[in-house]
């Protein structure tokens, strides 16, 4: 067993690896190894289970399925029961020595097993459903489903089957659940159920793993589904069965499936898909979303199965109209249709119960079998769906530990189920609140039963008497299974089992008819996604908010007034704000994270698929919702390939992030309704993270509905690999991202990445999508305060481009000083920054603001504008490069003592800028510098181009010191102090001209000053001419201390200096 | 290429992997350094090269054998660099010598003798070398060149490794200059300090007892890094040394450190004789110290001029630059020996006409005032001994030795 179990862990890799390719096959059929399998699906697609089985393509799966298709086509042929079941055992001891053989051998049998899962299934389902042809038939549906989802994970995946397709039953409760619920609610639901929707194609290839599972696990998923579904599930399955009850057993609810259906066949397709994606992917991480995707799709086979042809026929347009994403909708709905096929004619009467009784039956084989990892995976199924997929999951679960468990539960069960279902349907349809009821009573006997599972599952054994027998029974099952079981149903028991209640009553189908057509008003409404996305949000609250009040079923909803369809910034902003979601949905990664560690090995890989997992699942809801618009539109008839493709088409990222929206707010119920059931359950999790994480990952890879997605999801998924060790930040960085993903705005998006930021450091910069965060702006006025930004900026504060000119000319000509210019540039900057302008423009303030700095002598400033302009030039915007090239030189001679540097520079210069004449000035000014030769640099100074004069200011005083001190050295006796105010440059602001005495004693008395304060020793001679006493003063000069001195050392940053030399 | 078969290939790359095992169990450093040293295109490693390309799954070969699976990481690096290396994919190569190199130390820490110093070499010098020309490629393609960087950082590792106690101590001075190289080349030549301190100040290294080759080259460098500095005696002494040390019939080497010791014994005016420029093909400062004999500014000015671009590249310009007050001062020194021919009596007074009037022959244009400013600024910097009678006009000699020799000293003081 614990062989087996391994393998399905390194198997689970390679299935995550699979799964994508499957994926991708379904929607592109570009995998290689998948192209044959697509092949083969497009063959299996006609019957659903194949084409889910392609994925896997190992030799030996080519054999089996081989065997497989047979027994496939046999069930089809109706042969179901005995037939089935032969193969089926046949099929189980091939299947498990493969697994026991090699990791990749088993990946081949559950490959082939996925393949000819269906078969299997079917086998093993007509042995199962012997009892019940009909329920078999569902229960086979579900297992070829299941299976084939399994073989998509493959090892883990195979496990994660027979959860899928214990779930199968539960599903079908769990989808009827969420449709009632959230889903009805919020879009986001199903949103995500689409999803799964996506997933369940890949839950066809999982059935064929099924057949594998089928031999050995068929059984345990069998067992889990009876049991899952009724012990964790009785309020789900309540919720669950009274959609498959009411399907089958009430037109009314195929009505309302039709109605709902679109939610709950979106939703629940989606989920299952989902589901089957994440079980087969990473069955513990991705279980989360894998398990409402399995939910969602055993929901779908069962309702299928349970209903009526007539209800099958209605739910594949359904579903292909949910477009269960276009992964699972190619595999799935095709599948799904097979399976209604077989299912229907049997099911039409029996439905509800007799296919629990099947299931039941079936279950039990497979509890014999290696059951545990169907229910493994099925346990991260349930936590990634809201509640209703985790109470799916969490019965598998338990259901898996052990058949006889399961069976017995499923006998307890399944009157509660039963009695769940059909009050459900009958109920469900008047009123809502009566179902709710049921569930509740349901939910807490069934939590009372939950909880023990998931104890059981927790602890790894399984609390429950029956899980314990089962395992004992079954031994291979029970050394591997427990484990799993145990991780896989805290999670699922947690979250799900009171969510599911909820969402099972919310989504029963019961919601009344005048709701349903005021819901569908509402939707007409929306012109676009957003819009669409936003009112769900709103008819989600409002709805849950009069199932709450009591009255959902009194209330005049034809008379209701239609809400205005919020915009859909304000849907973000709300998104935004709402914590709750954010928070559950790191939770709910949380609880997956923790089973997968337990159970499976923390595999990178499967990192990745969640990550991939959970967005696809988000596509898939999205695309869900949008489907259920279109179904209300569209003939139930479409071809579900078609849907899928359409699906495929429309999951946009921002469909995604919707419906990442739609996931947290389930879960937020799922929380509150948690009550024993959750604390068990987060006992569970946590030990289990890490693993559930992993499997999370895988299966969200599986979940990858684009060939792009995909590879956008690899890349991020390979980034994490790298830098992040923990895999629970991951997975709060993965909930995170999916709260945030709803925004619409780029605000949000930026809000998103902060968040992102904060939580998972290790994002890289370069994952930003920077064009789509510049910010467009809209402002008109033409001044602005500079306020340096703390937050994302407000496109209604920025100026635009035309506005930026305008303001730009309006500084330079205002006549206001430096402090006001500086302020206004900064934000002409700031502007032009946030909008990412770099042009002539962006240049031209640059160059402006540098010119303004040096006039003022603001040097920091100088040089944040040089350093720019350095780049911007370098970018080869135009500009004034020669001018600022010279100043860069002089800067360097002036305040850089370092030769390399200079030299550096100086070698930098291209011969035509050795020709400009401000370079060339500068270029002069650096001789007169290195030589001392003062004469010549104040000859300099007055004749300086542009402002070199400004920057030459900054090395007058060290010039004239330097110059005073070598005469003082060199002239004997005096020497003139008109000399020396003329050479050193004192009537360069006074008329230079000679023979202005007035001006002449000006400078000169300034020279005077000057000298004295350097220490200089002044004599006058017979003439009354000033002298320099050269020798007295060789000694006695000084450098004095600047008066203007300031602490930080730059007497230009001082403000009142400012104001003063700015104002004159 | 001509057609290589499978089992030559494997024949070829078992050879080398038998010829490393050897070599590492007989401590034979020569065939071993061999096997590393790619950029010698050695008619050895080519072959195996080729073998790789066809013998594709090496690393089968590294792990069938426990000969060769204990030096596994560094053997399939090797390989694996030496393919690239052979396919022209040099960035590849380089990041799988890098490996291949940490490996090796890894290993070269746990040897107690030095016998592989020489190996060690080899790969310092060869990751160096690599990492150039990845970074060439690189930049040929538009990425970011920083293999180079990758390269010094990894030398930093090796140096810590070899400074101890131990008999690897004598191996730092050689990565030391290989870092040097790295330093010079990325233009992050404060990043010599560090090394250089440990170098001088560490108590475990006894200069005299490295390598004579790498004491020239550590010398040359430092030498380089005082003229940068400015610090033209201690430059002189390194330089000097390096010149003194350096192996006679290495002349590309010579140059080399001539490139930086001329301009240096010229600041301290010390002039080299005509066949030194000669045979060391160094005939940019030949005009230059032809300025300095004849005290001709023009052509000071002219070679500075013409070699505008080599000098400040070589990082000479500015020293040579301010080699024109020598010029000035031997002009200066001209005029004085003509007037004391004349007049003896009144040689030491200079006339600034005089001084102007010979500037202009020299089509140097500069008036009087500017003049006046040279000629303090020489008296101040004690290139001339008097002083300068503005009243006058006149710069007034000393009767003792009015143009004093710099013997070695600095200019400025």
């Amino acid at each position: 067993m614990k062989v087996r179990t391994i393998w399905p862990k390194s198997e689970a890799m390679r299935h995550v690896d699979e799964m994508m390719n499957q994926a991708t096959n379904t929607q592109t059929l570009a995998s290689l190894d998948q192209n044959s399998l697509e092949s083969r699906y497009v063959v299996n697609a006609s019957q659903g289970q194949t084409s889910s089985y392609a994925p896997s393509l190992t030799g030996s799966e080519a054999a089996s399925w081989n065997m497989y298709r047979p027994d496939n086509h046999s069930v089809e042929n109706g042969s179901f029961s005995n037939s089935a079941y032969h193969h089926v055992q046949q099929t189980e001891p091939s299947t498990r020595t493969v697994q026991d053989g090699s990791n990749a051998a088993s990946l081949a049998t559950s490959s082939s097993l996925g393949s000819t899962n269906a078969q299997p299934d079917y086998s093993g389902y007509n042995s199962y459903s012997n009892s019940a042809d009909p329920y078999s038939y569902t229960s086979t549906g579900y297992q070829g489903y299941y299976n084939g989802y399994q073989q998509q994970p493959n090892p883990s995946y195979s496990q994660p089957v027979g959860a899928y397709q214990n779930t199968g039953a539960p599903y079908q409760p769990l989808s009827s659940f969420q449709n009632t619920g959230s889903y009805a609610g919020s879009a986001s639901y199903s949103s995500t159920y689409y999803n799964p929707g996506d997933y369940q194609t890949a839950g066809g290839y999982t059935s064929s793993g099924y057949n594998h599972q089928t031999s050995t696990w068929n059984e345990g998923n069998y067992a889990n589904y009876s049991t899952h579904q009724y012990s964790s599930y009785p309020t789900n399955t309540s919720g669950a069965y009274a959609a498959g009850n009411a399907a089958t057993n009430s037109v009314q609810y195929q009505q309302h499936y039709k109605q709902w259906a679109d939610y709950y066949n979106q939703t629940e397709v989606s989920c299952a898909p989902g589901t089957e994606n994440l079980t087969v992917g990473n069955t513990s991480t991705q279980v989360s979303q894998v398990c409402q995707v399995p939910g969602v799709s055993s929901g779908y086979p069962t309702t299928n199965t349970q209903v009526s042809s007539s209800f099958t026929s209605s739910w594949r347009p359904e579903s292909s109209s949910s477009q269960t994403p276009s992964i699972q909708p190619g595999a799935t709905v095709t599948g799904a249709y097979d399976y209604w096929k077989h299912g229907t004619p049997s099911f039409q009467n029996q439905h509800p119960t007799p296919s629990f009784q099947n299931q039941y039956p079936t279950p039990t084989p497979q509890n014999q079998h290696p059951t545990p990892q169907n229910q493994h995976p099925t346990p991260s199924f349930q936590n990634q769906h809201p509640t209703p997929v985790q109470p799916h999951n969490q019965k598998p679960l338990e259901s898996q530990p052990s058949y006889d468990n399961f069976q017995e539960q499923q006998k307890a069960p399944c009157p509660q189920d039963l009695n769940l279902q059909y009050p459900a349907v009958q109920q469900a349809p008047p009123s809502y609140q009566p179902p709710l009821q049921a569930v509740q009573l349901l939910d807490t006997r069934r939590v009372s039963k939950v909880q023990i599972q998931t104890n059981p599952r927790i602890a790894s054994n399984l609390p429950l008497g029956l899980p314990k027998v089962e395992k004992d029974g079954s031994n291979i099952s029970a050394a591997t299974k427990p484990a799993y079981i145990s991780v896989s149903l805290p999670k699922p028991s947690e979250k799900a089992l009171p969510n599911d209640a909820a969402d099972s009553a919310l989504k029963a189908g019961m919601f009344p008819k005048s709701l349903k057509n005021y819901v569908e008003r509402a939707l007409i409404q929306c012109k676009d996604e957003k819009q669409m996305a936003a009112c769900r949000a709103i008819m989600k609250e409002m709805i849950t908010k009069a199932t709450n009040d009591g009255t959902l079923h009194t209330r005049d909803w034809d008379a209701e007034p239609l809400f205005t369809i919020p915009n859909a910034d304000m849907v973000d902003k709300s998104n935004l704000q709402n914590p709750t979601p954010v928070s559950s949905l790191p939770k709910y990664k949380k609880s997956p994270t923790k089973r997968s560690k337990s159970r499976w090995e923390p595999l990178p890989e499967e990192k990745s698929a969640d990550k991939s997992g959970s967005i696809n699942n988000y596509a898939t809801k999205y695309s869900g919702w949008f489907h259920a618009n279109e179904k209300d539109r569209k003939p139930a008839g479409e071809s579900s390939e078609g849907k899928t493709d359409f699906m495929n088409n429309r999951v946009p990222l921002v469909e995604q992030k919707s419906a990442s929206k739609a996931f947290q707010r389930p879960l937020k119920r799922q929380r509150l309704a948690e009550g024993n059931a959750a604390d068990n359950g987060d006992v569970s999790s946590d030990s289990d993270k890490e693993q559930s994480l992993t499997a999370y990952y895988s299966g969200a890879i599986t979940l990858a509905n684009t060939p792009e997605e995909r590879k956008r999801r690899e890349n991020r998924s390979k980034r994490f690999e790298k830098g992040q060790g923990n895999r629970a930040e991951i997975n709060h960085f993965k909930a995170k991202n999916a709260g945030t993903g709803n925004l619409y705005s780029r605000r949000a998006s930026v809000l998103v990445l902060s968040k992102s930021f904060e939580d998972g450091g290790s994002r890289a910069v370069e994952d930003i999508d920077w064009d789509a965060l510049t910010v467009k702006g809209t402002c008109q006025e033409i001044e602005k305060r500079y306020l340096r930004l703390t937050s994302a900026p407000d496109p209604s504060t920025v100026r635009p481009e035309e506005v930026l000119e305008k303001a730009l000319l309006m500084v330079q000509n205002s006549q206001k000083n430096y402090l006001y210019k500086c302020d206004q540039l900064k934000s002409i900057r700031q502007d032009l920054t946030v909008q990412r302008i770099r042009n002539r423009l962006t240049v031209k303030v640059y160059e402006t603001h540098a010119r303004f700095a040096l006039e003022v002598g603001d040097l920091p400033e100088y040089n944040q504008c040089a350093s720019q302009l350095k780049i911007l030039y370098a970018e080869g915007i135009e500009g004034c490069h020669m001018e600022f090239s010279a100043y860069n030189l002089l800067c360097v001679i002036m305040h850089s003592n370092n030769y390399r540097d200079l030299l550096s520079s100086m070698s930098r210069l291209s011969s035509e800028a050795k020709k400009d004449k401000a370079v060339q000035h500068a270029l002069a000014v650096r001789a007169a510098v290195t030589s001392g030769n003062y004469v010549m640099f104040f000859r300099l100074y007055k004749t300086a181009p542009n402002l070199n004069t400004c920057l030459m200011d900054l090395y007058v005083e060290k010039m004239r010191f330097k110059a005073v001190n070598c005469m003082s050295r060199s002239y004997r006796p005096q020497v003139p102090v008109s000399y020396i105010a003329q050479v050193l440059g004192f009537s360069s602001s006074m008329a230079p001209k000679e023979g202005n005495d007035e001006k002449d004693s000006d400078r000169l008395e300034d020279c005077v000053d000057w000298l004295k304060a350097h220490g200089a020793s002044l004599v006058t001679d017979s003439n009354g001419e000033m002298q320099l006493d050269a020798k007295a003063s060789s000694s006695s000069l000084y450098m004095p201390e600047p008066e203007d001195a300031v602490a930080h050392g730059d007497a230009s940053l001082a403000v009142n200096d400012f104001l003063t030399r700015t104002s004159t | 290429m001509a057609y290589l078969s499978m089992g030559e290939a494997h024949r070829r790359i078992t050879e080398y992997l038998n010829k490393f095992s050897d070599a590492v169990l007989y401590q034979d450093v020569t065939s071993l350094a061999r096997l590393f040293s790619f950029s010698s295109n050695s008619p050895s490693l080519l072959p195996v090269a080729d073998a790789l390309n066809v013998f594709q799954d090496a690393n089968r070969l590294i792990k069938q054998s426990d000969k060769f699976s204990q030096f596994g990481e560094i053997l399939a690096q090797l390989l694996r660099s030496l393919q690239s290396y052979r396919l022209g994919n040099l960035v590849d190569s380089y990041q799988a010598f890098e490996k291949f190199a940490n490996a090796f130390i890894q290993e070269f820490r746990n040897w107690e003798s030095a016998w592989a110093l020489e190996a060690l070499y080899v790969i310092a010098y060869e990751i160096r070398v690599l990492a150039e020309r990845a970074d060439r490629e690189l930049a040929s393609n538009g990425k970011s060149p920083e293999k180079l960087k990758g390269a010094g950082s990894f030398l930093m590792k090796v140096f810590g490794v070899l400074a101890g106690k131990g008999p690897k101590r004598v191996g730092a001075l050689y990565v030391t200059c290989q870092l040097f190289k790295i330093y010079f080349k990325l233009g992050t030549v404060h990043l010599c300090r560090s090394v250089i301190r440990s170098i001088e100040t560490a108590r475990i290294f006894d200069f005299e007892e490295f390598p004579r080759r790498d004491k020239v080259t550590y010398m040359y460098y430092t030498g380089r890094l005082e003229v940068f500095n400015e610090n033209f005696p201690a430059a002189d002494h390194k330089l000097s040394y390096a010149f003194a040390h350096c192996n006679p019939l290495r002349e590309e080497n010579i140059r080399m450190i001539l490139k930086y010791l001329i301009p240096v014994k010229l600041s301290l005016g010390i002039l080299p004789k005509a066949w030194i420029l000669e045979k060391y093909n160094l005939l940019e400062y030949s005009n230059v110290v032809q300025a300095l004999k004849r005290g001709d500014l023009r052509l000071l000015r002219h070679a500075l001029q013409e070699h505008e671009h080599q000098f400040l590249r070589s990082g000479v310009y500015l020293v040579l630059e301010k080699l024109e007050l020598q010029v000035y001062q031997r002009l200066l020194k001209k005029i004085y020996i003509i007037q004391k021919q004349k007049d003896p009596s009144k040689a030491h007074q200079l006339k600034l006409e005089v001084i102007v009037k010979a500037l202009k022959w020299l089509e140097i244009d500069m008036d009087l005032d500017e003049v006046e400013c040279i000629m303090t600024i020489l008296i101040y910097k004690n290139l001339l001994k008097g002083y300068f009678a503005h009243k006058s006009k006149v710069v007034v000699l000393s009767k003792q030795d009015p143009f004093p020799k710099l013997n070695g000293k600095p200019v400025n003081s």
